[in-house]
């Protein structure tokens, strides 16, 4: 309990620090004003979704060679944590896109890609709804999953390739479009602080996998006797 | 400032978004955690 | 290579099974042209228009109906468990899947080289002078279809709801393939038309893609 606390409280410094950071020591943006100060939360949880879902992968990999189901508890929860942070993408991008375009949804090549990415591991978790034998669900699941993360990069590079034969005005924080060394290292502070609460989720998820398979150990246990 | 009340509403989508997982995960292993010291209180007087 | 010789056997059997009853091409067949009615209620199917939206329509067509197309992939393997003998029967259960993907991508190819030409008159788009680089792209794209589409359909057949969780695994996963072949399809039904290598070696590395990783996961989509 006490480690808990103090792993919470460590993680919600960070995060604060990152705000802090984010509003007081980047730079303001000559076009954008203040509400360009959302990509250090947009992007941050862009590339902590996807480490979420990098380590999702691994765990897949790892279950389909050793069969430990450790690794199916942390599959799923770097799934739905991985869900977690690429929703806040995709509800801060349009949180971001009104005031400044007018318009709520911006095709804009990460949000494209992120609305797949988060579509692909919904659907992750729903094969899981819907395979009851444990051991089978772990392992349809976890070859899926793979599926699913080498599909990643393709999503990204085709959408980002049809994106460049037709042109967006919208311009929202994508690689390359110019951030200054200031804000570079803001972005890189919040996204260390996002990983750092990823880390902190993903434990208590992991944890209540492992306890919801030992329930189920003890129940049959018990049938048995 | 202009914008202040976006950027304030992105923030708090954000974190609600994060408690709100974290809650449920919360709350499910407290529920969990009874289930767990119920069972092995109804075994161990059986033993 | 025994690999071969035993996907050769089990090629002939997907086929021959197929033709016997034909259900399935004519099933998909008949839907891909009901998409195809009624997506024309949903935009003016003037010259114009029919250039920008037919191939994004054309490929959305293809697409649904392979979801429902590679349903019975697996699933009419269960019936008698069919499977456990195709396993018994060949030394590499890739060869399995092979075979599978190889009938599945002549099947949505015939497809669609059956529709093409409906497609072209009821759309009005100038199809006989690319002709050959529209099939080469049905071909690819039909290939990274099948490599999927099988593979998931293993996957399906072994959980609930398989009807509804096929295109539920499929319809995101092959989201590339419907951009990339929508944008070289539709440089190729332009005024002048144009041929998108990138596209094509988009399509190509998916294809390459997934195949190597069903050549490795493969025996584990078809454990006991």
């Amino acid at each position: 309990m006490r480690k808990n606390v103090l792993a919470a409280a460590a993680v919600f410094v960070l995060l604060g620090a990152a705000a802090y950071g984010s509003f007081f020591i980047a730079p303001t943006d000559a076009k954008q004003g203040l509400i360009y100060r959302i990509l250090f939360l947009h992007v941050s949880s862009a590339w902590t979704g996807l480490t979420s879902f990098f380590i999702c992968f691994i765990a897949n990999l790892l279950y389909v060679w050793r069969r430990q189901p450790k690794w199916d508890w942390l599959g799923v929860s770097a799934a739905e944590i991985g869900l977690a942070f690429t929703s806040v993408v995709l509800v801060t991008g349009p949180i971001w896109a009104h005031p400044v375009w007018g318009i709520w949804w911006t095709w804009s090549p990460r949000l494209t890609s992120t609305f797949v990415l988060w579509l692909l591991y919904v659907v992750y978790l729903v094969l899981r709804t819907l395979v009851e034998e444990p051991d089978r669900r772990a392992l349809l699941s976890a070859l899926f999953g793979i599926f699913a993360f080498i599909d990643v990069p393709l999503v990204f590079g085709s959408i980002r390739w049809w994106r460049d034969q037709h042109p967006q005005p919208v311009v929202m924080g994508e690689p390359g479009s110019g951030l200054d060394p200031v804000m570079f290292r803001v972005l890189f502070f919040s996204w260390f602080a996002m990983l750092a609460l990823m880390t902190l989720l993903l434990w208590q998820r992991y944890r209540l996998a492992a306890m919801r398979s030992d329930l189920d150990t003890m129940q049959q246990e018990m049938e048995a006797r | 400032m202009k914008n202040l009340d976006s950027v304030f509403a992105a923030y708090m989508a954000a974190w609600a978004i994060f408690f709100v997982f974290y809650l449920t995960v919360a709350t499910r292993a407290a529920a969990l955690r009874r289930d767990l010291d119920r069972l092995k209180s109804s075994t161990t007087p059986g033993k | 290579m025994r690999l071969f010789t035993n996907c050769g056997a089990l090629i002939g059997k997907e086929l021959r099974t197929e033709y016997r009853s034909r259900e399935l091409l004519t099933t998909t067949i008949v839907f891909i042209l009901i998409v195809i009615v009624l997506f024309s209620f949903t935009f003016d199917p003037t010259s114009d228009e029919s250039r920008r939206f037919a191939p994004g329509l054309l490929w959305l067509a293809f697409l649904f109906a392979a979801s429902l197309m590679l349903q019975p992939c697996f699933l009419r393997e269960q019936h008698n468990d069919t499977l456990s003998a195709l396993r018994l029967s060949v030394s590499d259960p890739f060869a399995i899947f092979l075979a599978k993907l190889v009938a599945n991508t002549l099947f949505l190819l015939l497809t669609e080289l059956i529709l093409l030409p409906l497609f072209a008159i009821m759309y009005n788009v100038a199809v006989v002078p690319v002709l050959h680089w529209l099939v080469l792209v049905f071909f690819l794209a039909s290939l990274g279809i099948s490599i999927a589409g099988t593979a998931l359909s293993a996957i399906s057949a072994q959980a609930r709801m398989r009807e509804l969780l096929l295109p539920l695994l499929m319809l995101p996963l092959l989201t590339p393939i419907l951009v990339a072949s929508t944008e070289v399809t539709k440089s190729l039904f332009d005024r002048a038309p144009y041929v998108q290598w990138k596209g094509v070696g988009f399509l190509a590395v998916f294809d390459l893609v997934f195949l190597t990783a069903l050549w490795l996961f493969g025996e584990y989509l078809l454990e006991e």
